[in-house]
């Protein structure tokens, strides 16, 4: 073997594969949780689109914030948010990330920079600016991110928020998680231009579309569109186009995709299985390793559940609690 | 399929120039209602002299509806277009769209091919074009293949060679390529421009811009006038494309043992120092083993193709191995033969 032929060392490399890893089996056991009525509320799951989220979270720190979707799991693990908190939270339960009170669509932890999932289509993208502009006044070097989906990117505040950013030349990065689908609305039928890097350069701000089930593309051009933004150079646009392995929301039945078009996911556009394949391939980790992860993930995900069932709801008393924050 | 009139294919990749290059290098991006736009110049150019038919791409973003939209527009003010046919397949938005649109237009009948890409879309082309001659327009980032031309032009000049106002011979030019070989034959591609073996281990953004991690160069021609890791070539042993060689190029991995550091723009507006141990002309029909242990292969302009140790790397020169249609050459002849003469 001629050493290691990737951008990360060994311990980044498995830590990238444990955190994907977890971000799917923490979603496939919501898909199963969901199902048997064991969760409230609603649930939009992130499953086949971790090499996103994943990719880009390597390169932040606590201090560096972002904003998130409806499909906000995903970015929670990747950000190092708890996954015992986390479950609890989605069981609506004290002692979730926010006590039970924000459930999937508004689970937040600040301590982590996680600034919140959003049911809002859109309503992240002029928080991050906010949060750039926090960053930009520090000159700490940090910087804000939000996460959009291809159909959230048509609404008006990311519009409005591309130019904010661009005018203020705010440390701001704007991620289209494109999987193809606003909801059940392909975007071929409802976005008029639907190359992002068109809308970018239309705000006079670079755009960059890469392959967004390739962890290693997305690591890549996040890693330079970050540096970018921390030594001043503003915000960047980056598509990853991905595929979902569920339906928009958990009990949709996706009449909408064509014939064999989640076997086809499944099977050739997994970006965990592409990931497996190529650092194991390479002679730098071995499979024994990746399934000592897998098992630690799934005693980690049974935990979480059990303490989530095990935890108790919140009280009418805490209706009242952690209405506002202080900074 | 066939067709009685002359028929042209345009295969327009609607995600060429879309790359980390817009942030590395500030490239441009020509955006998707411009690519529209010329598809609507040539369509106009074409059927004015005489193309009955064009064979179009289909893509899923966002130029067939934008298209569909002008035409009817255009159709409406009374401006004449050929016919105009989608190819019917499933789109998969990769360079798998490009290799299948060029094998049906090709068993369509199609005279010429009018590419709207980088040197990447032209690749794809010319891998599957066979004997059916490309005219390349520019809309990529790095752009040595393809020309910066207006597209009314181009379309002029493939019209006069698809209605046969123009020969072969008259109108057409052969193209090198180099063709690269892993574990002989086991897996193989082209470029059309430049073959370049660098130190990274994963195809990533694709791109490649540190000149740190580049290793060796093999290039089909070497023109000091563009951009793109083929300009190192070009600003050191100039290359024609008519030339019988190509040109290697053997970089330092020690800046110290460099003969001198030639400065190239390897991107747009990105110029950098280039550690050059030595250079060659590139021979075609011989065999040229890659001396780096495990690596990269980027195909012109892109990184295509990992090896690892003990993988056996093969780079050939290849000549005539595919045809574009020579615009200069066909605009000078229709104007000397009195073919814009109505």
């Amino acid at each position: 073997m001629a050493g290691n032929p990737f951008p990360l060392n060994k311990g980044q490399l498995l830590e990238a594969y444990r955190k994907m890893k977890t971000i799917r089996e923490f979603e496939e056991r919501l898909h199963v949780d969901f199902g048997r009525g064991d969760i409230p509320g609603f649930v939009h799951l992130y499953a086949g689109e971790e090499a996103s989220a994943t990719g880009i979270m390597a390169h932040l720190g606590d201090g560096d914030r972002i904003a998130s979707t409806h499909r906000g799991h995903g970015h929670c693990i990747a950000k190092g948010v708890d996954i015992v908190a986390m479950m609890k939270e989605i069981y609506g339960k004290k002692g979730g990330s926010c006590n039970g009170k924000g459930g999937s669509m508004h689970i937040a932890d600040l301590s982590k920079g996680m600034m919140g999932a959003n049911g809002i289509l859109g309503a992240g993208a002029p928080l991050a600016c906010g949060a750039a502009l926090a960053a930009k006044l520090r000159k700490k070097g940090e910087v804000a991110i939000t996460f959009v989906g291809d159909g959230a990117s048509n609404q008006g505040t990311f519009l409005e928020s591309l130019n904010l950013a661009a005018v203020w030349n705010l440390p701001t990065i704007f991620v289209v998680e494109n999987n193809g689908y606003a909801e059940s609305t392909s975007r071929d039928y409802g976005t008029a231009v639907d190359s992002y890097v068109d809308r970018a350069a239309g705000f006079g701000m670079p755009g960059v579309t890469v392959d967004g089930t390739d962890f290693f593309a997305v690591y890549e051009a996040a890693g330079e569109i970050i540096r970018r933004a921390r030594e001043g150079g503003g915000p960047t646009l980056l598509e990853c186009k991905m595929v979902r392995f569920h339906g928009h929301f958990e009990g949709d039945a996706q009449t909408y995709r064509g014939p064999g078009e989640n076997e086809e996911n499944r099977n050739n556009k997994d970006c965990l299985k592409k990931f497996s394949a190529e650092v194991a391939g390479s002679g730098v980790i071995t499979l024994d390793e990746l399934k000592a992860i897998d098992a630690d993930v799934m005693r980690l995900i049974e935990h979480a559940v059990a303490e989530a069932k095990a935890a108790p709801f919140p009280t009418l008393a805490d209706l009242t609690t952690d209405v506002y924050i202080k900074y | 399929m066939s067709t009685l009139a002359p028929s042209v294919g345009i295969i327009a990749n609607p995600v060429s120039a879309r790359d980390i290059r817009r942030v590395i290098a500030n490239a441009s991006n020509l955006q998707t209602a411009d690519r529209v736009n010329i598809v609507l110049r040539l369509l106009s150019t074409l059927a004015e002299l005489g193309v009955g038919k064009v064979f179009m791409m289909p893509d899923k973003s966002g130029m067939r509806p934008l298209l569909s939209r002008q035409l009817n527009r255009e159709s409406q003010l009374g401006h004449g277009f050929p016919e105009v046919e989608y190819l019917d397949f499933p789109v998969t938005s990769t360079v798998e769209d490009t290799f299948r649109a060029t094998r049906l237009m090709r068993e369509a009948g199609v005279k010429a091919m009018i590419v709207l890409g980088g040197d990447g879309t032209h690749r794809a082309v010319a891998r599957e074009c066979g004997d059916i001659p490309i005219a390349g327009l520019s809309t990529g980032t790095n752009n040595a293949f393809p020309e910066m031309r207006e597209p009314t032009l181009t379309a002029m000049a493939v019209a006069l060679y698809a209605t046969g106002k123009l020969s072969r011979a008259e109108a057409l030019s052969g193209n090198k390529v180099i063709e690269i070989s892993i574990n002989h034959g086991e897996r193989k591609d082209i470029a059309i421009v430049d073959a370049v073996i660098s130190h990274e281990r994963v195809i990533g953004a694709r791109a490649l811009w540190r000149p740190e991690s580049l290793n060796a160069l093999y290039l089909t021609f070497a023109d000091p006038e563009v951009i793109g890791l083929s300009a190192i070539g070009g600003l050191l042993q100039p290359t024609t494309r008519e030339s019988p060689d190509g040109l290697m190029i053997e970089l330092a991995s020690d800046p110290a043992k460099a003969q001198f550091n030639l400065r190239a723009p390897i991107a747009p507006g990105m110029m950098r120092d280039i550690p050059i141990a030595n250079w060659a002309p590139l021979k075609a029909g011989v065999d040229y083993p890659v001396a780096l242990d495990a690596g990269v292969v980027a195909l012109d302009g892109e990184r295509e193709m990992t090896f690892k140790p003990g993988e056996h790397v093969n780079v050939s020169l290849v000549s005539q191995a595919f045809f574009t249609v020579d615009v200069t050459r066909c605009l000078q002849l229709g104007a000397v033969n009195g073919l814009f003469r109505f």
